[in-house]
């Protein structure tokens, strides 16, 4: 079966400055991967490019997701299309309504599919009780965008917005990070009953633990814009007795070597 | 065109010698003035942004006579709020499509052409009293040109809790039209009303309105005033409110400024005694070729009153906006709690906005803030909303909704922020709609 996600020596850069430098993947439908990686690796960089945001300029290489071509469309054009980031900092947006947010995002959604678009009480609730699946309240819903929450808050308003949208393809980005372990718990949790059959997650993360929660099908380990590593979940456990020191000098080394060849 | 065109209507004008004497010596001195202060021009520092030659490119004239038309009656449909209004069209007051019943009692509401021949007493004492000192070349000629416009008046303790409403359509006639409304609001100890002008376009002839408002507020009285300002793409619009504030009074301005080629919207506000409250709200929101003044003046000359000014400009396209806004605080004016805030969202390259604060504080025990900022929208915000999903017009069209909503919610919920919100959703990015 064709891949839902295909990425085929996928190179990106920022501000003038290489960050990608050649990623293959291939994640299909059903599956969980997780992209491990230390800081600087190119980690949140590829989650950009996929979600498309245009400040990453794509210098070389394809994606196509679900057979069709990813880079040349814009933002909107994706998250129709099925693909949802979840934010490493999701953004405040004062003076807009979260559930108005919301339903505005899922009725483009809807309209791009030719469904018909959700009321405001069907929204809500729908809105409800995807809410339960990481123990928001209909009070936070009502608040601006973001605005005031608290790091948790903020990362289960994204697997929130996920279980509304329901994408084929859910990239979290660093899902995890600053999460006390009742928060990990809360979010993952919610992550896990949007496992299906017909969805791919890339989880990315710089922590093991992350992993004791929602337990992937593949793991990637990223170092200086490549994928050095890849494996079973047994490397994420590698990962944690021998820390990323290793890892970043064979990716160094890999990197020269790509490098010195004409 | 030129200051010797507005003086020789000026002078026709008053050639009709159907005034009383006193009205006649109020209409002269206004000339004099005019002719003495000559038109601003770009040098006058009040004037510096402002493209003043506009202000003079039609040979404009106020109108005798106007028919009110299906037009107008489907325009008044549209715009007009429930309860007591005043229609005008091109200055000239229409009373076929005004509603004068649901007064409540100590409440009176009239044109002022009616007001000249029966409040001569009130008028002579009020007319010009505050817009006068500070007055520039064209609030002159208004009082040159004064004749329409509208009186209310509020007894001791009396109570309007409808929106009382004067709505000014501009539509231009054979010729290009002036229109000079003067309004006057004199409100009675411990009274309460709220006060709404609406000015909008008719058609598409060339049209300049010109008009001066005029508000006292007795010891303890209360008044808010929305002035909606959403002429058409071509109108010339220039508006001065003129306050001031017995003691313990409170005073709210809140300013909309969506139309107009060139408008210009002055607020002059001054407490006389003490413990008086002061709100100065405006959102002027333009695109295209708009240039949009505003010009705030601020006199705390008592002690222990307090302000609260918040001032946001949207500009798109080449529209280019200007903030003026100076607070004086004088030597006797102590614990004054003041502040200003500007903030200013440009939606394009060629946009522009000149925000100017001006704080001159002459007494030494005071609080006072203020705060200008311009920027653009959010590209993380932008990107969050478009990889939801949402398109990046409506995106947009959203940030900018969200960065204009704290002066739409500081209308009350009615009415009145009904009407704000719907003329502003015809200036958010992706509206096609043509203001008029």
């Amino acid at each position: 079966m064709a891949s839902l996600l295909s990425i085929q020596d996928l190179h990106a850069r920022v501000g003038g400055k290489d960050i990608l430098k050649g990623i293959n993947l291939e994640v299909g439908a059903g599956e969980v991967h997780a992209i491990m990686g230390p800081n600087g690796s190119g980690k949140s960089t590829l989650a950009g490019v996929l979600a498309g945001r245009e400040t990453y300029e794509v210098t070389k290489g394809s994606v196509l997701f679900d057979g069709k071509d990813l880079l040349g469309t814009p933002p909107e054009e994706r998250a129709k299309a099925g693909v949802f980031l979840g934010f490493q900092y999701p953004v405040e947006i004062p003076g807009v309504g979260n559930l108005h947010f919301l339903r505005t995002a899922l009725n483009a959604q809807r309209r791009a599919k030719g469904e018909e678009e959700l009321d405001a009480m069907d929204f809500l609730a729908l809105a409800k009780e995807k809410a339960k699946l990481v123990q928001l309240d209909a009070a936070f819903m009502n608040r601006s965008v973001n605005e005031g929450f608290s790091g948790g808050e903020k990362k289960r308003n994204e697997i929130f917005q996920m279980a509304v949208l329901q994408p084929r393809l859910g990239l979290l980005d660093e899902t995890d990070s600053g999460l006390d372990i009742d928060a990990l718990r809360i979010v993952a949790g919610g992550v896990n009953a949007l496992r299906s059959k017909d969805r791919a997650l890339v989880v990315i993360t710089h922590y093991q633990r992350l992993l004791d929660y929602i337990v992937p099908d593949h793991v990637h380990v990223m170092a200086a814009g490549r994928i050095v590593r890849s494996g079973g979940r047994e490397l994420a456990l590698e990962l944690e007795e021998k820390g990323y020191g290793w890892i970043g000098a064979e990716g160094a080394a890999a990197g020269k070597a790509k490098e010195a060849r004409p | 065109m030129s200051a010797a065109h507005y003086a020789d209507v000026a002078r026709a004008f008053q050639a009709r010698g159907d005034a009383p004497a006193w009205l006649q010596a109020i209409r002269e001195e206004g000339l004099s003035q005019f002719q003495a202060r000559g038109l601003p021009t770009s040098k006058d520092e009040e004037w510096k942004y402002t493209p003043v030659a506009t202000l003079s490119s039609h040979p404009f004239q106020p109108v005798r006579d106007v028919s009110a038309g299906e037009d107008v009656a489907q325009a008044v449909a549209r715009l007009a709020l429930p309860g007591p209004r005043l229609v005008f069209v091109d200055g000239r007051f229409v009373p076929a499509l005004s509603v004068l019943t649901g007064l409540p009692r100590g409440v009176v509401l009239k044109p002022l052409s009616q007001a000249l021949r029966e409040d001569g007493a009130l008028l002579q004492e009020t007319l010009g009293q505050l817009s006068r000192p500070s007055a520039h070349a064209f609030t002159s000629l208004n009082a040159a040109l004064l004749e329409e416009g509208a009186l209310l008046t509020l007894a001791p303790r009396a109570l309007s809790e409808v929106p009382v409403q004067l709505l000014f359509l501009a539509r231009g006639g054979d010729g290009p039209v002036l229109a000079s409304p003067r309004i006057v609001v004199v409100a009675g100890e411990g009274s309460e009303a709220t006060l709404v002008e609406t000015y909008a376009g008719l058609g598409s002839g060339a049209t300049f309105t010109n008009a001066v408002t005029e508000v006292s507020l007795g010891d303890n009285a209360s008044l808010r005033h929305f002035k909606l300002q959403a002429e058409g793409d071509t109108a010339l619009h220039l508006g001065g409110l003129y306050s001031r504030q017995g003691r313990d009074s409170r005073f709210q301005s809140h300013a909309f400024s969506f139309g107009g080629a060139l408008a210009r919207n002055e607020v002059h506000a001054a407490f006389a005694g003490e413990g008086g409250e002061c709100v100065l709200n405006g959102l002027f929101v333009g695109r295209g070729t708009q240039h949009l003044d505003n010009r705030t003046d601020l006199d705390h000359a008592v002690p222990r009153c307090s302000s609260r000014e918040l001032y946001k400009g949207v500009l798109d396209d080449r529209a280019r906006g200007t903030f003026h806004g100076k607070i004086r605080v004088r030597e006797d004016a102590q614990k004054t709690d003041a502040s200003q805030t500007s903030r200013n969202l440009l939606l394009s390259e060629g946009a522009q906005v000149d925000a100017r604060p001006q704080l001159e504080i002459f007494a030494d025990d005071v609080k006072c803030a203020h705060g200008t900022a311009v920027g653009r929208l959010d590209d993380n915000a932008l990107f969050y909303l478009r990889s939801r999903g949402i398109p990046k017009v409506d995106a947009e069209r959203m940030l900018t909704q969200a960065f204009a909503s704290e002066l739409v919610r500081a209308v009350p919920e009615g009415p009145v922020r009904a009407r704000v919100e719907a003329l502003l959703a015809g200036k958010l990015p992706g509206s096609a709609e043509v203001m008029g």
